[in-house]
Formats: C-alpha cells, sequence, structure tokens
C-alpha cells in the first residue's frame, strides 16, 4: 500500500495477526455450515488469497482508492483506471487508526485510516495514486486531512448533507463533474461517451446479478445463507468487476438449481431478519455471522457494504456525455439511505418495504459504537417498525471479539421471542 | 398471459411511441386525403388551418369561433352547441387523457422530432431551473383564460372582431402543420387591420422561438400549451391514469431525470397515487425508466396495462448501452 518501495516488505507479525483474524471468520463461515454452495468456494478462496496470503489485488490502470459508495465507480473505470473500495473491517487495523481519532469514534473509520496508516496492509492494493473521500459523515470528512498526510493523494468529493432539494441535486452533479477533471488530469485520459457507456454497461452488467441474487433471497424457505451474501458483496469492494460478476452469475444459476429442486439453506421455521445499520465488512462479520449460527438467516439487508452499495441502477434518458454524468451523480444522491441525510424518510419506507418483501421477522439493526449518524436514527427506526409490528434488536457494537459472548447470548433470546410469537401467531 | 405482460412491460418504449406517434400524426395531418374525418372537438392540435390533409380540427378552433358569438346568441339556445361541442372534446379526452400529448398531438410529435435531430447531432439539451419552471407553469393557464375571455369579449362587443381566434393566430401549429402538406400561406402577415398584423406578427415570433426552443429544450412548448392547461382541469375521470405506489417506491429520482416536462413529484411524491400533474404529457418514459417492480404503472379504466418492472428496465438500460451510433 505503501509507495516507498523499501517499506513494501511487510513485518511478519502485522500479516500473521491480520490474516488469522481473517482465516478465522473464513473458517467458521466455510466450515460450521452444510451446504455451502458451490460457486461460494470462488469467494472463499478470493478471500483466502488476498486476505491471509496476502496477495496484491489485481488491477488494470492507476488505482483509485474510494471511501465510499457515494464515489461513482462507472467514472473511475471510464478512465481506465480502478477503483478499490477502502473501508476496513479488521479489528487489527482498528487499533492502529485509533491513534488518529478520538476514542469514541467509529471503528469503520478508524480500520481504514488505520489500514492506509500501516506498512504492508491486506488487502495489498498496492500503490494508490488517488483516494476520493467523499465528506460524508464527519469522521470521514475529517479523516480526508489525516489520510492526506499520510502522503497520499486525496480527492475530497463534496457531499452536500442533504438530498432532497433540488440545489442539492445539482451541487453535487458538479461535484462529481469535478471529480472527472480531476481524473482526467490523474490519468491523461479523455471522458468519452464511448468509454464511459462501456463502463456503465459493466457496471450495470454487476448490478444486474446482484439484484438476481437479492430477488432469489426472497424465496421462503432460504435458499443461501446471509453470511455468504456478505462475503460476496464485500468482494466487490476489491475484485476485478468482470471476474465478480462471471462469479456472481455462476451463483445465481445454482441458487435457481437449488430453487427448482426445493432446497432449504436453513430451516423452514428460521427467523428471517433484514439487517441494517453499519455495514459488516470482512473481517467483521461477527453480527450476522451469529445470527445465523443461532439459526436466523438473514434474508435481506440495508447496508452501504452490500444493497445501498449495488442495488439502485441508474437511467440514462439522452446517452450523450452529459446526460450520463448527471445520470450517475442522482444514482450516487438520491436512493441513497446513508444516515447522514438530514431525513430519513426513504430509509424507513426502504426498511419496510424490504420488510414485506422478504417476508421478515425481525430486523437486526447494527451501530458501531462511535457511530453517531446510525446511532441517532435508532429511534426513528424502531418506532416506524413497532408501529407496523416488527420486533427489532438493536446492537451497539465495535470491531473487537470481546463482547461475542454477551451479543449471541441477545441474540439467541432475540430469534426465540420470534419463534414463540411466530408459534402464537399460528 | 404472463408472458404477454412481461413483452408489454418490456417493451423497447422509445420505438413503440415512434410508431405510434408516426401513425397519428399521418392520421392527423394527411388523414383528409384519405377521407377521414374525425369531427371537430380533437383534444389535440390536429390543426384546422391544415385545410387539405387534416383528419380532424383541432377543438380550440371551434371553442373560440363559437365564444365569439353575440351574447344574446351564446346564452340563448345557441349555448347548448357550444355545450354539445365541449361534450365530444371531453368525451374524446377521456379516452386517452393527456395521452393525447405524448402520442397523438402532431406538434408534440414535431418537437419529439426535433429533439431526435439534436441528440444525433450530440447536441445536450438544456433545463429550467425549478424557479423558472415553477412560474412558466403558469403561462399556460394565462393563455387559457384569454383564449376565453377574449372571444367573450368579441361577442359582447368589447373588443374588436378581428382579434377573431387569439390563440390560433399566435399558435406555431397553424404555421407549421400546413407545411406538411405544402401550405406555406400560414407563414405569412396580415396587414389588413392593426390587430390582425400584431397577431400575426406574434405568431411567426412564437414560431420562431417554436423551433428554437423545441432544439435546446424537450417539449419546449408544451410549457405553455393552453390545450394541457384545459386538460388538467378535466383529468380526474379520465379512463387512461398514472399511478404511484410510494411504498415501493426508493426516490431514485431516474423518472423524474428522464421525464421531458421536468416534473419532480413524479419522483418525490410518496403518498398521493394519482401522480399525473398539469404537465404530464403521459409519455410513459417515467413507467419505463422506473427499475422497482410495479412502482409506477398505466391503467385503463382501472386495469394495469403498463407496469415498471426490474427486468423491463435492465433490458431497456442494455439496450441504452450498447446503442453505439445512435445516443437518441
Amino acid at each position: 500500500m505503501n509507495t516507498n518501495p523499501n517499506e513494501a516488505t511487510a513485518p511478519a507479525y502485522n500479516r500473521s495477526r491480520q490474516a488469522r483474524e481473517a482465516e478465522t471468520l473464513l473458517d467458521r463461515i466455510q466450515d460450521d455450515f452444510p451446504d455451502n454452495p458451490e460457486a461460494m468456494r470462488y469467494f472463499y478462496d478470493l478471500f483466502r488469497r488476498v486476505y491471509c496470503q496476502g496477495e496484491p489485488v489485481k488491477h488494470e490502470g492507476t488505482l483509485v482508492g474510494t471511501t465510499c459508495i457515494h464515489a461513482p465507480e462507472e467514472l473511475i473505470y471510464a478512465f481506465g483506471a480502478t477503483p478499490v473500495r477502502l473501508c476496513n473491517g479488521s479489528y487489527h487495523y482498528d487499533q492502529i487508526g485509533a491513534d488518529f481519532m478520538p476514542a469514541k469514534s467509529c471503528p469503520l473509520v478508524k480500520a481504514t485510516l488505520g489500514s492506509l496508516h500501516a506498512k504492508a496492509a491486506v488487502p495489498n492494493t498496492q500503490a494508490l495514486e488517488l483516494i476520493v473521500n467523499p465528506t460524508t459523515c464527519d469522521q470521514k470528512t475529517k479523516a480526508s486531512a489525516m489520510i492526506g498526510a499520510m502522503g497520499y493523494q486525496v480527492h475530497d468529493l463534496e457531499l452536500p448533507p442533504a438530498k432532497e432539494s433540488e440545489e442539492a441535486r445539482l451541487y453535487w452533479q458538479r461535484s462529481v463533474r469535478r471529480l472527472a477533471l480531476r481524473l482526467r488530469e490523474l490519468t491523461g485520459r479523455k471522458l468519452t461517451r464511448k468509454n464511459l457507456q462501456q463502463a456503465m454497461a459493466r457496471t450495470a452488467r454487476a448490478q444486474t446479478a446482484f439484484r438476481t441474487l437479492h430477488q432469489l433471497r426472497k424465496n421462503a424457505p432460504a435458499l443461501f445463507l446471509g453470511k455468504d451474501a456478505f462475503l460476496v458483496t464485500n468482494a466487490y469492494f476489491f475484485d476485478d468487476l468482470d471476474r465478480w460478476t462471471a462469479a456472481v452469475e455462476q451463483l445465481n444459476a445454482e441458487l435457481q438449481l437449488r430453487q427448482m429442486e426445493g432446497f432449504q439453506a436453513a430451516q423452514k421455521r428460521a427467523p428471517r431478519i433484514l439487517f441494517t445499520g453499519s455495514p459488516p465488512i470482512f473481517p467483521n462479520l461477527k453480527l450476522p455471522l451469529l445470527i445465523e449460527e443461532a439459526g436466523g438467516v438473514v434474508v435481506a439487508d440495508e447496508t452501504c457494504s452490500a444493497n445501498r452499495m449495488l442495488y439502485d441502477m441508474t437511467a440514462v434518458d439522452e446517452w450523450l456525455l452529459n446526460d450520463m454524468v448527471d445520470g450517475l451523480a442522482d444514482r450516487y444522491l438520491k436512493p441513497c439511505t446513508c444516515p447522514i441525510f438530514t431525513r430519513n424518510d426513504d430509509r424507513q419506507r426502504r426498511l419496510l418495504q424490504l420488510a414485506a418483501d422478504f417476508n421478515v421477522d425481525g430486523v437486526v439493526y447494527q451501530a458501531f459504537a462511535g457511530c453517531q449518524v446510525y446511532e441517532m436514527e435508532y429511534r426513528s427506526i424502531a418506532d416506524v417498525l413497532a408501529a407496523q409490528g416488527i420486533p427489532m434488536l438493536y446492537v451497539e457494537t465495535d470491531y473487537s471479539p470481546d463482547d461475542m459472548g454477551q451479543l449471541s447470548t441477545r441474540i439467541e433470546a432475540f430469534l426465540e421471542s420470534i419463534k414463540t410469537r411466530k408459534r402464537n401467531a399460528r | 398471459m404472463k408472458k404477454i405482460r412481461d413483452a408489454i412491460n418490456g417493451v423497447d418504449l422509445r420505438r413503440f411511441r415512434f410508431l405510434l406517434q408516426l401513425f397519428f400524426f399521418v392520421l392527423l395531418v394527411y388523414g383528409g386525403y384519405f377521407a377521414v374525418n374525425l369531427g371537430q372537438s380533437l383534444p389535440t392540435f390536429a390543426c384546422g388551418f391544415n385545410d387539405a390533409g387534416r383528419g380532424g380540427i383541432c377543438y380550440l378552433l371551434p371553442l373560440q369561433h363559437q365564444l365569439a358569438m353575440s351574447w344574446s346568441m351564446l346564452f340563448g339556445w345557441a349555448g347548448l352547441m357550444v355545450l354539445q361541442g365541449f361534450l365530444f372534446f371531453a368525451l374524446w379526452f377521456f379516452v386517452l387523457n393527456k395521452g393525447w400529448c405524448g402520442y397523438v398531438c402532431p406538434l408534440g410529435t414535431i418537437q419529439d422530432w426535433i429533439t431526435s435531430l439534436r441528440t444525433r447531432l450530440g447536441v445536450r439539451y438544456s433545463r429550467y431551473t425549478e424557479g423558472q419552471f415553477r412560474r412558466l407553469s403558469l403561462i399556460k393557464y394565462l393563455l387559457l383564460a384569454l383564449m376565453i375571455l377574449i372571444p367573450l369579449g368579441i361577442g359582447g362587443a368589447l373588443l374588436p372582431h378581428d382579434m377573431g381566434t387569439p390563440f390560433c393566430d399566435i399558435c406555431p401549429g397553424r404555421m407549421v402543420i400546413p407545411m406538411f402538406t405544402g401550405d406555406f400561406s400560414q407563414l405569412t402577415i396580415d396587414f389588413s387591420t392593426k390587430t390582425t398584423m400584431v397577431m400575426t406578427a406574434l405568431g411567426m415570433l412564437v414560431t420562431g422561438l417554436f423551433f428554437a426552443g423545441a432544439f435546446f429544450k424537450k417539449r419546449f412548448f408544451c410549457f405553455f400549451c393552453p390545450m394541457s392547461a384545459l386538460h388538467y382541469l378535466l383529468s380526474k375521470p379520465a379512463l387512461l391514469k398514472l399511478k404511484k405506489d410510494g411504498a415501493k417506491c426508493t426516490r431514485c429520482g431516474d423518472c423524474y431525470r428522464v421525464c421531458d416536462m421536468e416534473i419532480r413529484e413524479i419522483a418525490d411524491e410518496v403518498k398521493e397515487p394519482r401522480i399525473m400533474q398539469d404537465d404530464c404529457i403521459m409519455c410513459l418514459k417515467c413507467v419505463a425508466h422506473c427499475p422497482e417492480q410495479g412502482a409506477l404503472k398505466a391503467t385503463f379504466a382501472g386495469i394495469p396495462i403498463f407496469e415498471s418492472t426490474e427486468q423491463g428496465f435492465i433490458k431497456r438500460m442494455t439496450k441504452g448501452h450498447q446503442d453505439e451510433h445512435k445516443p437518441q
């Protein structure tokens, strides 16, 4: 990750600690569950190679890091560069990053800072020539200067704090166009209708594959488990776009086959859980994994490491550069349900609709300790769900494994209460 | 049944619309040559000045004529004739609602062709700012009011008779549509009286603006169309309806960004299922560009005929990604 070649050799200790964390988790994901889809092998192997063996992330052209889902990746691809999402889920880097941020801040931001600061971090993204840092939450906004101080080139992609007004929309469209200019400077290439069209076709294919996977999760009983779904979307952070898409398409084909055979990945009465809140990012898949180890099944999510990142698609009216770029800008702002925005009605409505569509029995709301915006939205979401009679478990946690015991007790109790409810309802 | 439904929902709307618009254009602009006569109460700009080719007459022409009758006649038995004309107009309108604008209106079709020409030339569109839009969309009501009040004023001998059909004088349809049958005679300034001179000169100006505006702005003229205002006043009981299921909407704004009429409510409104606004031309592009299953739909007499689907959206966008030479 560091540009200095002398520092590129990894101190064995760092790599091994981080690798152990990843390996333990992968073992649990693979071995604790029978009947993993055959097509998941691609993703298991990918994570083992990248996280445990430190294999460098492959890329074409300039490598551009992004710290949030708001950075329009189609633009980056159109310039012949490759985006890699830097949001990090490792406890090891969380501890390193703690030097930069106040004690009670978001582990995701700390871990991202930590991994950028660490020598030869994993995933091994080699030389990042630019980091696009959307000004989303306070912590990510302030992280910008710290990342800059580490010697990286940072582009602050200015995001408005509200998304309803037309002013915000236009401000954001200008912001995105400015990013395009920065990328042109960086890569020395030009943005053309053709290369943007191709880039958009590639991500649209990936999104289509994701949507198919998403829809397959509506099946009751479940065709596959949420822990695998999170692994798939996590791979999107750093995997080659076309290879990722092909692997997901293969997984979809296998799941469609399962559907025809009437396969059950979880018990028929397993509580169906909708996961929302702070994003589970590998190797911090602690909460979804605990839910499924306790007999629940995560059938849908509303998080920026999965659904929010891939679900919404871009519409274009006239295939001219201006309409395509504005269309992209709209797609990265308007449907976003991130809690940083002024209002959260869209998030409430999205959750209710997901709960209805996926026949959800309960919602698990993860808030990272220090992720204030999710903590602040807890109440409004709880009220809306309660009004619809949907039970919710609110979990405040971080990347440390210390609260695992306590969490598993709470989750078991929550799932048990759902089962009782279902029994009584019958 | 499901297959038919999927086929309809997956339709290439751009192509479908182009063909249907072409059909109606020929019917209304050249229908006269084939002895087509759909009467004189059509709720669309089938221009009556296109003597030779018209397949029917735009209701605004007879309406202005009728309202200019002397008041004693208008408020006597002859008033029934006005009511009868209005009734036929309303009946025609109820069938397609504002679909008359998006699919039938020859002037709308011409604007869509101009847009198509612009995109082929690779020229970007322009948009109004929100403030401009709010103000501009009131003009059509003003024009509608004038279009009714001026003939009434003539009938009451308050205004000179040579203002005759004030809206037709300034309507670009009067000059543009007859051109398609080789009649350029409308493209003149009438010097017979001062009033006609002013009105026809104004008409020339509006026609110039029509071409220039439509080149840069999608459906430029429709924002000012008094027919559109009149439509909206009658639109509630119409059979063709645009509906939105707000719960399914993610407010991604895809519908708004493809809307020729820049109607924001289509994306933002999530409570009211009857989503059609006064500027809407029911082109149904919003439905075609909505990726959420069943969030937007067009219904006819309560039966859904065209619905937004994920598959349809993906199909149409994939086509766009591959369309290398025609960026329309």
